[in-house]
């Protein structure tokens, strides 16, 4: 699908910008400058369609050179006892380097989505579950129930190109799609979907009451907050009588104390549905790598991330390839952001170096939001900008 | 640069030696004969009295990818210091906390490459590689240090080649699909497991027989068995057909195990942890050891290959493929906890924790029955020692296991302390049998580098890859293949008294059969109408693999 028209050049790209690496995006690069063709979404379009921005390293504010900013650095980590690095928006190999430094430098890692990975991480380790993937739903999925999100607001393509496509085993009329939550716009291209409207504190309770009604206890409240309970029970019954019932969840749109019990309630309810018919939960969401960060470090070192990120530290690394809107925590320790070229600051940072951005500026590799697919991400522009391993191990050589 | 390891005591099993006085000489990473007396030894290496083995090769150890990630992601208390402490266990427990283990059964990358090579091992393979998982898997791979590794792809419940089964299309079309697998994942086998079975259970089917219908595509493990391990055969990949058989710990699934063996109608045919395979039904318990049966049935089969998967005790988790079978184990999960998950049309993974304790009469059989098997099979050069790491056990028990196999009174004694109603029901005590040095060469080394197809390991002949592991002969076999003097990984000394002394990256051994290009008509039609990634983007590039400077590929045929 790649091809070269004397000055513009269309081929197909990986799209880091959500958790689904959609790698059915048709793009244009027209002198350096990339348009989206097709397989679009707001997303995609904000992350290919962006300027090439600040390519000029800044040392408090000042222009500087790449050795004068990697020398910087270099003298800040010498100094530093315990830092922190954080953002972590970045690919599998951008994170090994960041490993690496780690190691060297004795600092404690943090991703930007620390938060909303831990919920899900709390289920896993708690209960474990029993979920599914992408194209599993694609083919199988016939009834699908998503709690507490629309999906489009972190992954716009969902529906497109999963639920609203014929599968090997399910046709795209036949399946049935579900919203319970707040703030759910009922999409209107989405046929034979209903909402089933309640608020997002409520949740907790409401995906009790259906745990309950699924293991077949009565209830004898009409209501469960707010919500009839029949109505719940309607969306029970047809959990049960589903051939293969997925019941999906966003963890950033479970934004309250205690999320991860709700969320157990969700996968405990794929759980017991599975003792007499097919059922799974399927986590979606994901942004900056998170999945990969996450997966990632617990091979290199055993265990998982940890969630915290008031940890002492005496310095912050900022990392953040892919999202130029999210700034580095406020701090007053020494700040060095690693990030994309467009990156935005609240406190002007004692180093800015800008580095290439994977899938856009040089090659890469994510997971997908999922857990089994891992994508390759290709270099679409020339922007002469080094990439995050590069820079690292011009730093790790000057720290000795 | 020449190295010489002189007078040592070699067991070389492809050569007959069996503890012959030799001299090995190493140049650039080989071994090359005698070199001329002008030439210069760099370094000698005086072997007196120390037993002199290639370097070992796991051909069955669950070292990367998803299904071992989820494991370490599930299971945070592994590295719980307590567990770490080895004074609070008494045997036989204590053997899972060698001084020179990880003290868990999900090591992290780096650990994994450090314990096996400490204890002289310098390859392992990981059995379960998904297809869609293949590049996670080989990612893990690449940041595992020190050993050489590879991978057996998984087919057999995928939807593509199940539609090919059911619509009956002929073995060249198959062929071509299990040689384009091979390339795409970049393994050097091919596995099912529970044939038919993992997607059966997408259509909520909960048990599959031998000579049982898949519900939905009505083709039965027999007929997979039988396509795979054809296209297997005819592409000439040296690893026979690698198969986990339906009914995984069962009572009573010895009978499907049995049959298995027949369904290649005498093609090569590996079954892996066959002690998970091999039970009956007798007794109050409704449980007993078929070992036997088992044992019989693969001294006559001279087609089928095993490898044991033995049980030790302690905590451990399991991690399989086998989603059907998982699923029914997860009531067992101990802690309390589990991981069943569809994947991608591709296959699943079922990830259980479990606890084997001496004191279960169903954890003691499954033991003894381990024990039973290895030491009724005659030949071992089709018998293999493995734990299914972590499945059985952590491979870094196999010092302990080496010593189960090579002392009868050591084992005799730990049986002792079973529990009473398993001992009962057990002939262990009554095999005689002690593994010899000679035999564990063959089952650790020269066995698997001919099953694999790795022609230049596991031997100790001119041209060989120089990975050599050297012990001190000690009567204690446990602490004795715990630590080795010296291993040399590549021709380089890389452990020493049992110590990592140099990091090295070892490499990918694959296997690519030639295939008809063609065969992407079809699954770019499938790809692009069922899949959600582009059939461009499931390859996995050798770039991949070699780009960091430290992986390497190595393409094996029959002949090489």
């Amino acid at each position: 699908m790649n091809s070269d028209n004397g000055n513009t050049r269309t081929m197909m790209a990986t799209c880091p910008a959500c958790g689904l690496l959609c790698d059915d995006v048709l793009i244009e690069n027209n002198q350096n400058k990339i348009s989206v063709l097709e397989g679009s979404c707001t997303k995609s379009i904000s992350f290919f369609e962006q300027s090439i921005g600040n390519i000029t390293p800044l040392i408090a504010g000042k222009p500087a050179t790449f050795q004068e900013a990697i020398a910087k650095t270099a003298q800040i980590l010498k100094i530093a006892k315990n830092p922190l690095l954080a953002g972590l928006s970045t690919d599998l190999q951008g994170f090994r380097a960041i490993y690496d430094l780690a190691q060297k430098t004795d600092a404690t890692l943090s991703h930007m989505n620390a938060a909303s990975s831990q919920r899900n991480l709390r289920v896993l380790q708690s209960a474990g579950w029993q979920i599914t993937t992408l194209t599993e739903v694609k083919n199988r999925a016939d009834v699908i129930v998503c709690i507490g999100t629309d999906v489009v607001t972190h992954n716009p393509r969902f529906f497109e190109r999963i639920i609203q496509q014929d599968g090997m085993f399910i046709g795209a009329k036949e399946r049935e799609v579900i919203f319970i939550g707040e703030n759910i716009q009922k999409n209107d291209t989405l046929e034979g979907s209903s909402l089933l409207a309640c608020r997002a504190s409520d949740l907790p309770e409401i995906t009790l009451a259906m745990r309950a009604l699924v293991l077949g206890k009565k209830l004898k409240a009409t209501q469960v907050a707010g919500v009839n309970t029949s109505d719940l029970q309607t969306v029970v019954d047809k959990l049960k009588q589903a051939k293969y019932a997925v019941l999906v969840w966003v963890a950033k749109d479970l934004d309250f104390p205690h999320a991860e019990l709700t969320i157990q309630n969700i996968t405990e309810t794929a759980v017991v549905l599975n003792q007499i018919t097919r059922a799974a939960g399927l986590q979606l969401g994901g942004s900056d790598g998170d999945t990969g960060v996450n997966y990632a470090n617990t091979w290199l070192s055993g265990v998982t991330l940890k969630e915290d990120q008031s940890i002492q530290h005496d310095a912050v690394v900022w990392v953040n390839s892919f999202s130029p809107d999210k700034k580095p925590p406020s701090s007053d320790r020494p700040l060095i952001v690693l990030g994309n070229a467009n990156s935005q600051f609240g406190n002007k940072p004692d180093v800015f170096i800008p580095i290439a951005t994977p899938g856009l500026d040089c090659g890469g590799l994510l997971f997908r939001v999922d857990g089994s697919v891992t994508l390759p991400l290709k270099k679409l522009r020339e922007t002469g900008l080094p990439t995050l391993s590069d820079v690292v191990s011009q730093i790790k050589v000057l720290l000795g | 640069m020449i190295t010489l390891l002189k007078n040592g005591k070699l067991y070389d099993p492809v050569h007959n030696k069996n503890g012959v006085l030799d001299d090995i000489y190493i140049f650039q990473g080989r071994i090359i004969s005698k070199p001329l007396n002008t030439e210069k030894i760099s370094q000698t290496y005086d072997l007196t009295g120390k037993v002199v083995m290639a370097g070992a090769i796991d051909m069955h150890s669950h070292i990367g990818g998803g299904k071992v990630n989820i494991a370490r992601m599930m299971l945070p208390e592994f590295q719980d210091k307590k567990l770490q402490e080895t004074k609070n266990y008494s045997e036989p427990e204590a053997h899972i906390c060698t001084p020179y283990c990880s003290h868990n059964a999900t090591p992290s990358t780096t650990d994994t490459g450090f314990r096996y090579i400490e204890m002289g091992y310098t390859a392992a393979f990981e059995p379960a590689i998904l297809p869609i998982n293949a590049r996670h898997a080989h990612l893990e791979m690449g940041d595992t240090p020190m050993i050489d590794k590879g991978g057996y792809a998984m087919l057999g419940n995928d939807d593509y080649f199940l539609r090919l089964l059911a619509s009956r299309a002929d073995q060249k079309a198959i062929n071509d699909y299990v040689a384009w697998t091979l390339a795409a994942t970049q393994a050097i086998g091919i596995k099912v497991v529970n044939p038919g079975g993992i997607s059966a259970f997408k259509f909520n089917q909960r048990r599959l027989d031998l000579d049982e219908n898949n519900v939905h595509y009505k083709v039965t493990p027999r007929e997979i068995l039988k396509s795979l391990s054809n296209a297997v055969y005819q592409l000439g990949i040296a690893k026979p057909l690698h198969v986990h058989c339906n009914n995984l710990g069962a009572a009573g699934n010895f009978e499907t195990t049995l049959n298995t063996m027949g369904a290649s109608e005498g093609l090569p045919m590996h079954l892996t942890h066959i002690q998970f395979h091999s039970y009956g039904t007798e007794g109050d318990k409704k449980f007993s050891s078929a070992a036997a049966q088992i044992a019989e049935a693969l001294n006559t089969n001279k087609h089928i290959t095993a490898d044991v998967g033995q049980i030790l005790f302690g905590q451990t988790v399991t991690a399989s493929g086998d989603t059907m079978m998982q699923h029914l184990n997860a009531k067992l999960a101990n802690p309390k906890k589990s991981v069943i998950m569809d994947i991608e049309c591709d296959a699943g993974c079922g990830v259980v924790p479990f606890k084997y304790r001496d004191q279960n009469y169903v954890n003691a059989l499954q033991w003894a029955i381990g024990l039973e098997i290895f030491l009724s099979v005659e030949d071992p050069w089709r018998i293999f020692l493995t734990t299914d790491h972590p499945n059985g056990a952590p491979f870094t028990s196999y010092p302990h296991l080496i010593r189960l196999l090579m002392d009868k009174t050591f084992r005799n004694e730990t049986f002792a302390k079973l529990n009473l109603d398993a001992q009962a029901m057990s002939n262990l005590a009554s095999l005689n049998r002690e593994y010899t040095l000679y035999e564990i060469a063959i089952m650790t080394r020269a066995g698997a580098a001919k099953l694999i197809g790795l022609n230049d390991r596991g031997h100790l002949g001119i041209g060989a890859a120089a990975d050599i592991t050297i012990y001190t002969d000690q009567a204690d076999r446990e602490a004795m293949f715990a630590k080795p003097d010296y291993v040399f990984k590549d021709g380089e000394l890389v452990v020493k008294d049992g110590k990592v002394i140099k990091v090295v990256w070892g490499a990918t051994h694959t296997a690519k059969p030639a295939f008809d290009m063609r065969v992407e008509q079809g699954l770019k039609k499938y790809f692009e109408k069922y899949h959600t990634i582009q059939l461009d983007n499931f390859k996995i590039s050798d770039d991949e693999i070699t780009e960091d400077g430290r992986g390497k590929i190595i393409v094996h045929d029959k002949t090489s």
